[in-house]
């Protein structure tokens, strides 16, 4: 089982992401869950969203705790509290303009990448709306889902702006691609 | 969307939404609150797309909810509702009307923490807080349970005339977005055929209800209610079997899971029933015969069958995710009644895991578990976490 919690701030698209990516996988013949909690939660405050991603029906009916990726939505979020929430070997893709050694302080053990989803966004005219550009980033990071699941599923939910939020999350992908890339060189 | 065959997703909120449009109620009086408004948003929203024929009322307070609910029923007419917590609350005094009424209305519940202190998290203390107003009460694990008890719902209160309440937990169930089948509207109209009770209230036939009673019709109605609830674990065993027939999912009032031969056997209710299957799974593993009891009906507690099931288990735990203070679990003491005086009954161990939402990992029921084994039961449930 594949299990993963994205951290964003109230407003940020947190939930709609958490959404997003189990509708690819579920797309793709998985078994997913998807939860989010709120309430208290309002702009600007931390939310949170669970999905666990299987082969077979998913019966767990309680918080990740050992999650095994993580999306970060602010890299101010990014402390020990969040960290203690993922697998020590965790990866972490944060949306923050820092390289990966300025993050790796932050998260100890974990595998941190970086993306700067906020300057996509903007390039793409989506303003805050960073939530496209993440989940590609996020995608190719994890090694699923298949971008094209990913980005197809992004155009039917997207309620306009349709080509902006795929080529966002295009955008997002290509960019973690070229950082394995040159890691791996 | 449309119903068939393949799977969708469907958070528990809208496979309960899409459990009552398929019921066809002509009324649904509704008041929103957290975390139970998605299933309100949708069913107006299938009312303004013209694909759900109800009248859907919208009054100042879950009081005047459950009022137009009672008047509605009263009248011939299917009725659904929906509240959590709070809302639940404020319904009280009317949830002993509407089953006094014999008006039978379906509502799901959304259990929620209940203030103060102000929270939002899954515990149900809110609905079994209201184990004594004379409303039929399920528990339902998943988005799916909740669709399909829906239906099964509408079709035991029309038979035995009393209200069914159905609870899904905050965000385990209510949020959680999930696959669920949708099942063809002709499958629900033929295991749910129209509302058409003998007697209802119209200006032109001149019935009513609600006059003063003598002692002795007071007596001989709540007697009444009692016999209607008395059936109720035969009525809703024969509607579990006709959804099974036609849909293929049955759900059991009591479901024994991996119970055969077991030593130790889990019982709780609601979502916790999933993550109990995977610590009863690993305890397995591991060489311990252990097996998960869900109470899926709560009201009647099935307490025949109850008795039968955990016959020659050596201990049961009991998670109560609610807290009655200076009682303990709620369930955790139904069962010891259920239990008292039966020849060789198991160990009742008591547990309040959960309570105001705190998480129970499977790991957290194993460990229970472990300790239920090798200690001796106290009459009081123990707080876990």
């Amino acid at each position: 089982m594949l299990q993963i919690v994205i951290h964003g701030r109230g407003g940020q698209g947190a939930q709609l992401a958490g959404n997003l990516l189990a509708m690819a996988f579920f797309a793709e013949g998985r078994q997913v869950q998807t939860f989010a909690t709120y309430g208290g939660a309002r702009r600007g405050t931390p939310v949170s969203s669970s999905i666990r991603v299987d082969d077979r029906p998913i019966r767990l009916r309680c918080d990740i705790e050992q999650a095994d990726a993580m999306l970060v939505f602010d890299a101010s979020l990014l402390d020990g509290r969040l960290v203690s929430m993922a697998r020590p070997d965790a990866l972490i893709v944060v949306n923050s303009r820092r390289t990966p050694a300025q993050l790796a302080q932050q998260a100890p053990g974990c595998r941190v990448l970086p993306v700067d989803g906020s300057a996509i966004a903007q390039r793409h005219g989506l303003g805050r709306i960073v939530n496209s550009a993440l989940l590609g980033a996020f995608a190719c990071a994890v090694g699923e889902p298949d971008l094209w699941t990913l980005s197809g599923t992004i155009a039917d939910a997207a309620p306009k702006d349709r080509q902006q939020n795929v080529d966002a999350c295009l955008a997002g992908y290509r960019l973690i691609e070229a950082q394995l890339r040159k890691a791996a060189a | 969307m449309s119903p068939g065959n393949d799977a969708v997703l469907l958070t528990g909120n809208h496979a309960v939404a899409w459990g009552a449009r398929l019921a066809r109620p002509k009324v649904v009086p509704v008041y929103p609150i957290t975390p139970q408004t998605p299933i309100l948003e949708l069913l107006t929203e299938f009312q303004a797309q013209g694909e759900l024929e109800a009248e859907i009322i919208t009054p100042e307070s879950e009081h005047s909810v459950m009022a137009a609910c009672i008047a509605a029923s009263l009248g011939g007419v299917r009725v659904f509702t929906a509240t959590a917590s709070q809302g639940l609350m404020l319904m009280h005094e009317l949830l002993h009307y509407a089953s006094g009424a014999r008006a039978p209305i379906v509502m799901a519940n959304v259990n929620r923490t209940i203030a103060s202190p102000w929270g939002f998290w899954p515990d149900q203390t809110d609905s079994v807080a209201q184990r004594d107003t004379g409303w039929i009460q399920f528990y339902v694990e998943s988005a799916q349970e909740g669709l399909d008890t829906v239906l099964q719902a509408f079709r035991i209160a029309e038979r035995v005339r009393l209200p069914v309440m159905i609870n899904l937990d905050a965000f385990y169930v209510s949020h959680s977005l999930e696959p669920v089948r949708v099942p063809p509207q002709a499958l629900a109209d033929e295991y749910l055929p129209p509302y058409a009770p003998e007697h209802y209230l119209d200006p032109a036939r001149g019935e009513s209800w609600g006059n003063v009673v003598t002692q002795e019709m007071y007596w001989r109605h709540r007697r009444d209610i009692g016999g209607a609830m008395d059936a109720v674990p035969e009525v809703a065993a024969e509607a579990d079997r006709e959804w099974q027939r036609l849909s293929g999912r049955g759900w059991d009032l009591v479901e024994r899971y991996r119970c055969e031969g077991a030593d130790l056997v889990v019982l709780t209710m609601g979502s916790m029933c999933g993550t109990a299957r995977e610590a009863v799974d690993e305890l397995r593993d591991a060489g311990h015969a252990a097996g998960l009891l869900k109470v899926r009906l709560f009201r009647p507690l099935p307490a025949a069958e109850l008795r039968r099931a955990l016959a020659g288990v050596r201990d049961v735990l009991v998670l109560d995710r609610n807290f009655s203070p200076g009682a303990g679990g709620v369930l955790h003491q139904e069962l010891r009644a259920a239990l008292y005086g039966t020849a060789a009954a198991p160990r009742v161990h008591g547990a309040l895991a959960g309570v105001g939402g705190v998480n129970v990992p499977p790991a957290k029921i194993a460990e229970l578990a472990g300790r239920a084994r090798s200690s001796e039961p106290l009459p009081e449930a123990v707080w876990a976490r």
